[in-house]
């Protein structure tokens, strides 16, 4: 049994921070449980422990990973808190990883909690696009990384210095409807941007090839590179259609169009 | 904070432009600005949020290029606004995207052409980039470190580090010039053709997003909760009715509910708190899943 000094929890909180910043932004990896339960191994003088036990909990998040946005249980508190108590109370590493798992499962819901929070960021963030304050976008793309920063910090921090009891009785305090209700905003809050997009791109005449692209998803389960090639096929035909079916409207810049398209001819053979 | 609402309100229904009020092409794109836009693509998550997804940090990946192709301020600010919608590609191969969006950028394509193209080549690399890196890449350098990790042996992770990176930086920088000298060639051969390029990029564009409405919204009712009982059969609403009628029928109602609002002059922000208030309300009534493992 382990005893955490107030220094060696900053530490873990520290590296829990900066961890949580790069499994975002940089994506050097050093976020993974392999580095990571390495360096709380160091941290806390049980190196050897330390590597075993991140090297266990690597091959847990192996298949959790980021698919099309969706985020899996966390993998950074979950390497934290897996070494952490591994070293401290002996646990083996593959009940550290039962230890583990609840608590990044509760960090995963903060964290799209707080991917939930910021939308209306984006908002200011326009604000600063339109009037070309580039200024103000560089100061505000770090607010979102400062916050991750703070809230590993706190999260691997709190259970480094309190135990494991505490922590958990704390998460539980939280009303679960609440977190199931932001989540499930979270999931459809990809429909406000969609629709941004479709209130620039949509015309009528484009319309049947949204509904084209939907369907093969919704029903023919197609991947979204499929129906980009799809779509691509289907807009080179227009393309040369319409291209072969030009009806000169004014003769002058017919003509000149003509010249060029010969030109291109040329170019490309 | 009154003079900042009446802005964003302003920003909301500002139309785009589809062309510069500075339409002068010149050759601004030096390799010193295709590399710091790989190093800003680091931070290509960094404004994540659920509306926009990569949006923001998209945009900010692009300012080193944008401030110096478009030196009227107007035509800066709409290339930045436009940039600022919905953007979500994987993060390894964004460059390759922000080559070609920069080299036409540089060209003064028309916006509704670099945005449908945008549009047409981020959900593919998605993809693709998934399956490549995180069900290959990681597992491979991470099973290699693994082994050597599990003999206590410190060169488990540095080995892992060291691999998974190289791969990693190596393919930021190469797609990134792959991106642009491509998007320069391919500029070449349709110079002629823009309105219908433009055409071709929207027809791709859309399709896309009707495939990413039924994919990436997740928005299903509880098994357990969202049921009702006629005498003794028990109907699970989501799979017994929503989805006999139609797969992703509540994405696709929700989006274009959400397209109807904008029409009728609502902000984002207003849809932002209706989407917070239906996710709260549901939650509260059991009509959504909650997170399993804090039950």
């Amino acid at each position: 049994m382990h005893d955490v000094t107030v220094l060696q929890a900053i530490l873990v909180g520290l590296w829990a921070g900066i961890a949580g910043i790069d499994q975002f932004n940089g994506l050097t990896h050093i976020h993974r449980p392999i580095v990571t339960g390495a360096v709380i191994g160091i941290i806390l003088g049980e190196p050897t422990v330390g590597i075993i036990t991140g090297g266990t909990l690597e091959l847990v998040w192996a298949g959790m990973v980021p698919l099309a946005g969706a985020q899996p249980p966390n993998v950074v508190i979950g390497g934290v808190i897996g070494t952490l108590f591994a070293i401290l109370s002996g646990l083996k590493p593959e009940v550290a990883v039962g230890v583990a798992v609840p608590f990044s499962v509760a960090v995963q819901a903060i964290i799209t909690l707080l991917f939930t929070a910021l939308a209306p960021l984006m908002h200011t963030m326009d604000v600063a696009a339109v009037n070309g304050d580039t200024k103000k976008m560089d100061r505000m793309a770090w607010i979102e990384p400062v916050i991750l920063f703070l809230g590993f910090f706190i999260m691997a921090f709190l259970p480094a210095i309190f135990g494991q009891g505490v922590v958990t009785a704390a998460v539980k305090a939280i009303p679960v409807w609440i977190l199931g209700g932001f989540q499930a905003a979270g999931g459809m809050m990809p429909a406000v941007g969609f629709a941004m997009l479709l209130k620039i791109m949509w015309k009528i005449e484009y319309a049947p090839f949204f509904v084209a692209g939907f369907i093969a998803a919704a029903y023919g389960k197609l991947p979204i590179l499929a129906i980009a090639l799809l779509a691509a096929s289907v807009a080179a035909y227009d393309f040369f259609i319409n291209r072969n079916n030009q009806t000169p409207t004014t003769p002058a810049p017919a003509a000149s169009a003509d010249a060029d398209e010969e030109e291109d001819y040329s170019n490309g053979i | 904070m009154a003079s900042n609402e009446a802005t964003i309100k302003e920003v909301d229904n500002l139309q785009i432009p589809d062309t510069y009020q500075d339409p002068s092409v010149n050759k601004v794109i030096d390799k010193s600005t295709l590399h710091k836009m790989v190093w800003r693509s680091l931070l290509l998550q960094s404004s994540f949020n659920y509306e926009r997804m990569q949006g923001g940090g998209w945009t900010y990946s692009l300012i080193p290029g944008l401030k110096k192709i478009h030196t009227n301020k107007q035509d800066l600010g709409f290339a930045l606004f436009d940039h600022m919608q919905f953007f979500n590609t994987h993060p390894f191969l964004v460059t390759f995207v922000q080559g070609v969006i920069i080299a036409m950028e540089e060209n003064k394509e028309n916006r509704s052409t670099i945005r449908g193209i945008k549009v047409a080549l981020m959900g593919p690399l998605g993809g693709i980039g998934d399956a490549l890196f995180w069900l290959t890449l990681l597992p491979i350098t991470g099973g290699i470190g693994v082994s050597l990790s599990q003999q206590g042996n410190i060169f488990g992770p540095i080995l892992f580090l060291l691999l998974f990176n190289a791969v990693h930086f190596g393919l930021l920088f190469w797609l990134m010039n792959y991106g642009y000298n491509t998007g320069t060639r391919a500029i070449a051969s349709m110079r002629e053709n823009t309105q219908k390029i433009s055409r071709a990029a929207t027809i791709i564009g859309l399709a896309v997003v009707g495939g990413l409405t039924a994919t990436y919204i997740n928005f299903s009712l509880n098994g357990t909760n969202g049921s009702f009982a006629i005498g003794k059969m028990k109907i699970d609403l989501q799979a017994g009715i929503i989805d006999k009628i139609m797969p992703a029928l509540l994405p696709l109602a929700y989006t274009f509910f959400c397209y109807w609002m904008l029409k009728k002059g609502r902000s984002p922000l207003t849809l932002i708190g209706i989407t917070l208030l239906i996710g709260l309300i549901g939650s509260f009534f059991g009509l959504f899943a909650w997170p399993a493992a804090i039950k």
